[in-house]
């Protein structure tokens, strides 16, 4: 009932904004700020009470909503999914806490938010594939709203851009899952099933996942964005309302990486390990490329834009080194990113209310007239970055680790892009905030007010808090990437290298692998690690 | 005679008698319009309470094992051919036409109230015409599908040119004419084909189509194929599949902007059931040879209807192009055969509800401009009216196929059949022109939203009945997003006998 709550209550909460009279414009702020704590407190509420250490899905649904088309209410949330709902309850609350600015048509923005979360939740909650799909889809119209109303000068352009890119890659998401729901369907009798678990028993041949492989991570590359498909992400990254960009940043992205993890890795094993190496490239060529073309960039919310296409490079690189390290580092990657990164556009935001000027150009000097600012703007820097002690670098580490296991020549590359990002970034910060105020426009800003500190402060004390201490997220991440990988491994050849897993000190596996060689098993872990 | 002959034509009988009161109505109340409106609404009622009451009598005819499904003059033994026949398909198809037919009445009663007398033509036009759809989804013969098909096109025909006063409606009624009639003749000459074929005009019975497939098989189908592929074009033209649909574009224009949605959006669903009573129905063993060349009509209609409609400047043209691409998507679940029936009545009845509605709504924004829409004129419509906006905004994203719409449904549906059928490379095409799709609808949403409106624009009100008819239809495309199990379900027991 909690992951039904988690989606019903940002619909209930749109219902009620929508709801309110038509005179009273200024009771919808509160209203909606209000209404987005609830399903910030109900995933704090499952992150209290998810089980540590397991694997399975926990507070599962499963309510069958057609017999005959396989069609369920299903969801479940595991320790990937677990974080990005917090995220999303988290980050939808300060960018509607950092939405004051917003006079237009006040109302369909705040529902048009609210209906985004919902799809957001449901997309990292579903267990079934039409669930899924549906969620993933109706993500698109609000967030085409908002970019479009509420967005810059270019917005017309960059919100169909945004539409028809993923648009396009959902055809082949929707073509992989009919057929994978025909094949499921004929394994249990019925026309389609599009039921997970049902899925995940299939065995598909070789072929059948490379294609249905591709047809799914079309969809999730242009997603992520994956190097050549990114295009469509500095334009809405950019037009967007701030919000709009912290949620695409922060959460929308994350739903292309998830799908891979979620989908790719665990229905297609044996493709997977075919192009894990392709991938891992164009990940590589997404961290350089992204962070290449981030320091050039006179906008600074283009600058942050770009610096997601690298970021997410690290991502894609960590899973698909197919380590645990890799794994756990690439959703520890999804997290910090989008906490740096919503953070960045939040400030960037808070800016621009004050100049109307994105231009790094246009400022200089600000931390003589904006300390404050300017202190907590470096402060982000340097997490995204990932200086040591904050949370950018516990992922970025892990994925180097990770994929210096597998794919050491990529990761020794990926590794100049975390060099790249502390020049993007710290020269923008240069550019903006240090030297004497050039700009006579700038002289009298004032520094952050109160509502901006409070929307600031818990996203910098969680990135100095997972940078720190990491173990409760990664204990809970672990165990989940730590399913997929077994069953990578007992349905292909592939071994992942075992490399100092945190919660084993000596791995029992060194010893027999040898001698058993890959398990046919479909991959039931916990039990066979005790018995060998 | 018994009830169940009476019930099988009681629908047509209560909308000709309800035709024939606004007549009478119309003569002795003159100024009266609440009167004929009230007639012509209870018959629409009353016909769909009779569709669900055939629908319940097939069930237990069923049960009894009962052979009554057929009627014809039973008792001269000469005339033993089938004529009409009550089946789930048709019963059910009566509650989807009767539901558009009172919903488009709904949507043309601004201008019934406009042409003041001349309203009870239209009226009595519409009744005409609806229970000439249904003749059509109902019939056992061939014969008298055309009858059905016939007594429909004339009564549209005429609806088309309707506001004669407009060069362009003039224009819209004979090139509907024209064409339709063509369309008419090719349908005609199929159906004699087909006789010469099987030596029948019935589809059921003995000596009918099906029963002369399932003990003969044809040396050299020639003239059966000729005979299949001219009714296919006949019907074609009809629901406005390319390369059949240059009329389309032309006639929704032209023809009075309320009336468009209901003629459009009737003409698809007893097409395509007159479709499937004829290919599923009657040659289901001839699979092979018709699904290839419905394939190929099924991705043309795609392309140039999504092609075209992308191009358009005006927002009827738009929608005229967009339907010809949705009958290409219908024509996909024929394709898995009986297997894709089910998929054929939910996209077709819930495509006719967004087609209503989306005309009503035009009707509104367009009201000053007679025979046009233009996008422009559409321009910031979220000031003017937000509640239109958002109703065209769900109805364009329905037609789009985004999910928690009936639209979305509806396209899941008809490809997972297409695919399951074999046909992965239509279900690609059709995904890739649903992409193209979205951008024609984005646009004109964007034209909705984003645009500015005129300073002096004035905000649209629409009536009170045309606030209804958008309810039910918004409600419904909703409702059926997102909860599409039980009418699903339903529908796969609407078969064809």
């Amino acid at each position: 009932m909690e992951l039904s709550l988690l989606i019903a209550l940002p619909l209930l909460g749109a219902l009620v904004v929508g709801l309110l009279p038509k005179e009273r414009t200024e009771l919808v702020f509160p209203v909606a700020l209000g209404v987005s704590i609830l399903p910030l407190g109900v995933s704090l509420w499952i992150m209290v009470n998810f089980v540590s250490g397991e694997s399975v899905f926990q507070f599962t649904e499963d309510y069958v909503l057609s017999e005959t088309f396989g069609i369920g209410w299903r969801l479940g949330v595991d320790g990937i999914s677990l974080w990005m709902i917090v995220l999303t309850g988290l980050l939808m609350t300060l960018s509607i806490a950092a939405s004051k600015s917003i006079t237009d048509r006040t109302k369909q923005y705040m529902v048009a938010m609210l209906v985004l979360e919902a799809g957001l939740l449901g997309v990292f909650l579903s267990l079934d594939l039409l669930l899924f799909f549906a969620f993933f889809e109706i993500v698109l119209v609000p967030m085409y709203l908002l970019i479009g109303i509420w967005g810059g000068e270019n917005r017309a352009y960059a919100s169909i851009k945004f539409v028809l890119f993923t648009a396009f890659g959902s055809i082949f998401l929707l073509v992989g899952i009919i057929v994978l729901a025909i094949t499921a369907g004929d394994a249990v009798g019925a026309p389609t099933s599009f039921d997970f678990r049902t899925m995940l028993s299939l065995d598909l041949s070789s072929t059948t996942q490379l294609w249905l492989f591709l047809a799914f991570g079309v969809a999730f590359a242009i997603k992520v964005p994956i190097f050549p498909f990114h295009t469509w992400l500095p334009d809405a990254h950019t037009e967007a309302p701030t919000a709009g960009s912290v949620i695409l940043a922060g959460v929308l992205l994350k739903m292309g990486a998830y799908g891979f993890l979620r989908f790719n890795l665990t229905f297609f094993p044996g493709a997977s390990v075919d192009l894990a190496e392709i991938i891992g490239i164009i990940g590589v060529i997404g961290i350089i490329y992204g962070a290449a073309v981030a320091i050039v960039q006179p906008d600074v919310k283009r600058l942050v834009a770009y610096s997601s296409v690298s970021h997410m490079g690290f991502v894609m690189l960590g899973i698909f080194a197919l380590t645990s390290q890799g794994l756990s580092g690439g959703v520890f990657v999804m997290i910090s990113h989008g906490l740096t990164t919503g953070a960045l556009f939040l400030l960037i935001g808070m800016i621009y209310e004050r100049r109307h000027t994105r231009l790094i150009a246009d400022y200089g000097g600000l931390a003589k007239v904006m300390p404050l600012y300017a202190g907590v703007f470096l402060f982000m820097a340097f997490a995204s970055v990932g200086l040591p002690g904050l949370s950018g670098f516990v992922g970025e580490f892990a994925v180097l680790l990770g994929s210096y296991l597998t794919l050491p020549v990529l990761a020794i590359i990926a590794g100049s892009g975390v060099i790249l990002a502390a020049v993007y970034l710290l020269w923008a910060y240069e550019r903006m905030f240090t030297g004497p105020v050039t700009n006579p426009k700038n002289e009298g800003l004032s520094d952050l007010d109160f509502r901006e500190i409070a929307i600031l402060v818990p996203l910098i004390v969680i990135i100095i808090g997972i940078g720190i201490y990491p173990k409760p997220i990664l204990d809970r991440i672990e165990p989940s990437v730590e399913i997929i990988l077994d069953r990578i491994e007992a349905t292909t050849d592939y071994e992942a290298p075992e490399f100092g897993r945190i919660d084993e000190i000596v791995d029992p596996r060194d010893v027999v692998i040898e001698s058993a060689g890959h398990d046919d098993d479909t991959g039931e872990h916990g039990d066979e690690e005790g018995s060998e | 005679m018994n009830n169940a002959s009476f019930l099988a034509v009681a629908p047509e009988t209560v909308l000709l008698l309800g035709a024939l009161l606004v007549i009478i109505a119309g003569v002795m109340l003159e100024r009266s319009r609440a009167e004929w409106g009230f007639i012509a609404v209870l018959s629409f009622v009353v016909a769909m309470v009779l569709s669900v009451l055939q629908w319940r009598a097939v069930d237990t005819l069923v049960e009894e094992g009962s052979d009554l499904l057929f009627f014809s003059a039973r008792n001269v033994p000469v005339l033993r051919i089938p004529m009409v026949v009550m089946d789930h398909y048709s019963a059910f198809a009566g509650f989807v036409i009767f539901t558009v037919g009172l919903l488009g009445l709904g949507a043309v009663w601004g201008l019934v109230k406009r042409v003041k007398t001349r309203g009870v033509e239209l009226v009595t036009l519409i009744l005409l015409a609806f229970a000439g759809l249904h003749m059509m989804t109902m019939s056992a013969n061939i014969i008298m599908l055309f009858l059905g098909l016939e007594t429909a096109s004339i009564a549209f025909y005429v609806i088309a040119g309707f506001t004669r006063e407009r060069e362009e409606s003039d224009e819209a009624a004979v090139k509907y004419f024209l064409l339709g009639s063509l369309a008419s003749a090719i349908f005609v000459y199929g159906a004699a084909m087909l006789f010469a074929a099987t030596g029948s005009t019935s589809f059921y019975g003995a000596g009918g189509m099906k029963d002369f497939f399932a003990s003969t098989i044809i040396g050299e189908p020639g003239v059966l194929l000729l005979g299949i592929g001219f009714v296919i074009v006949g019907l074609g033209f009809k629901v406005s599949a390319a390369p059949f649909h240059q009329w389309a574009p032309d006639v929704y224009q032209g023809a009075p902007t309320g009336a468009v949605g209901f003629m459009a959006a009737g003409v698809k669903v007893a097409g395509f059931a007159a479709l499937g009573r004829i290919l599923i129905g009657a040659l289901p063993s001839q699979i092979d040879n018709w699904a290839p060349i419905l394939a190929i009509l099924a991705g043309i209609s795609m392309i140039i209807g999504t092609a075209l409609a992308a191009v358009q400047g005006d927002v009827k043209r738009i929608l005229a192009y967009s339907g010809v691409a949705h009958a290409g998507y219908i024509m996909m679940a024929f394709l898995a055969g009986e297997a894709g029936i089910g998929a054929m009545w939910f996209y077709v009845s819930m495509y006719a509800l967004t087609l209503v509605g989306t005309f009503a709504i035009a009707s509104v924004v367009s009201r000053n401009t007679p025979g046009r829409s233009d996008l422009d004129g559409w321009s910031g419509l979220s000031r003017r009216s937000p509640e239109l906006a958002w109703a065209m905004l769900i109805l364009l994203l329905a037609m789009g196929g985004i999910p928690f719409t009936a639209g979305f449904i509806s396209k899941l549906t008809v490809f997972t059949a297409a695919a399951d059928a074999g046909y992965l490379w239509l279900v690609i095409l059709a995904l890739l022109t649903t992409v193209v799709g979205l951008y024609v609808y984005f646009r004109v949403a964007a034209k909705m939203f984003l645009g500015s409106a005129e300073e002096d624009a004035p905000s649209l009100e629409p009536s009170t009945v045309l606030r209804l008819v958008l309810a039910v239809v918004v409600v419904g495309t909703i409702v059926f997003g997102v909860n599409p199990w039980p009418l699903l379900d339903l529908v796969r027991e609407a078969l064809p006998l």
